[in-house]
């Protein structure tokens, strides 16, 4: 299935909620940097799933899969 | 701690907050016109607090599992279900009591866990499997 966005929208959002920063490494955590903390991860899940068109089934969650811009592209973006 | 800001974010969309209040816990907030964006934060702050309890790492939050209702006397009560009934069994956090208070642009929360008040069971409380 073709995935409609890119990773680049999702580090945008991430940007737009932390003005002291200005890029954001692919394999920098988004968790450990504060980058993301729980409540924002509700809306980090929603940005990817309006991104990708891929629905996430929220209960079942692999954190590691939202872990850097490197993981979730990986696990979201890219197709086989 | 929770700032009203990033509950009036969420407010914004229904689907993202049912991502995060159970349909109960939304039908306490919508008795009124207006979305109560204090007593959403404060039950979001709660949550919060409770499942750090469980001490749990690459874990995420289960938002809806945890959930922050209202007892008769209006003190907050926690009931716990799914895999936040697990994390807690787990983590053999027994009775939590939880404690939420306002300031003029966000809401906190403590949560700890005490003896279970009714001595149930050693792991029982108010969870629901």
């Amino acid at each position: 299935m073709a995935v409609t966005g890119s990773i680049d929208e999702v580090r945008d959002w991430i940007l737009r909620r932390h003005p002291e920063r200005q890029t954001i490494d692919a394999e920098e955590n988004l968790i450990q940097t504060r980058l993301v903390d729980s409540l924002t991860f509700v809306e980090l899940v929603y940005v990817v799933e309006s991104t990708t068109g891929v629905e996430i089934d929220f209960d079942n969650i692999d954190i590691q899969n939202f872990q850097t811009l490197a993981t979730i592209e990986k696990a979201f973006f890219i197709t086989a | 701690m929770v700032p009203f800001g990033r509950v009036h974010d969420l407010v914004s969309d229904k689907a993202m907050l049912a991502r995060v209040l159970s349909p109960e816990e939304i039908r306490l907030f919508h008795s009124t016109d207006e979305p109560d964006i204090p007593g959403i934060a404060g039950r979001l702050a709660a949550k919060e607090a409770v499942f750090k309890l469980f001490h749990v790492p690459d874990q995420t939050l289960p938002w809806r599992g945890i959930e922050i209702l209202t007892a008769d006397g209006g003190w907050p009560v926690v009931r716990l279900t799914g895999r936040a009934a697990e994390l807690a069994r787990l983590a053999a956090v027994g009775h939590i009591a939880v404690s939420i208070t306002h300031d003029a642009s966000c809401a906190m929360a403590v949560a700890f866990t005490a003896p279970n008040p009714d001595h149930r069971s050693a792991h029982g409380s108010d969870r629901q499997h």
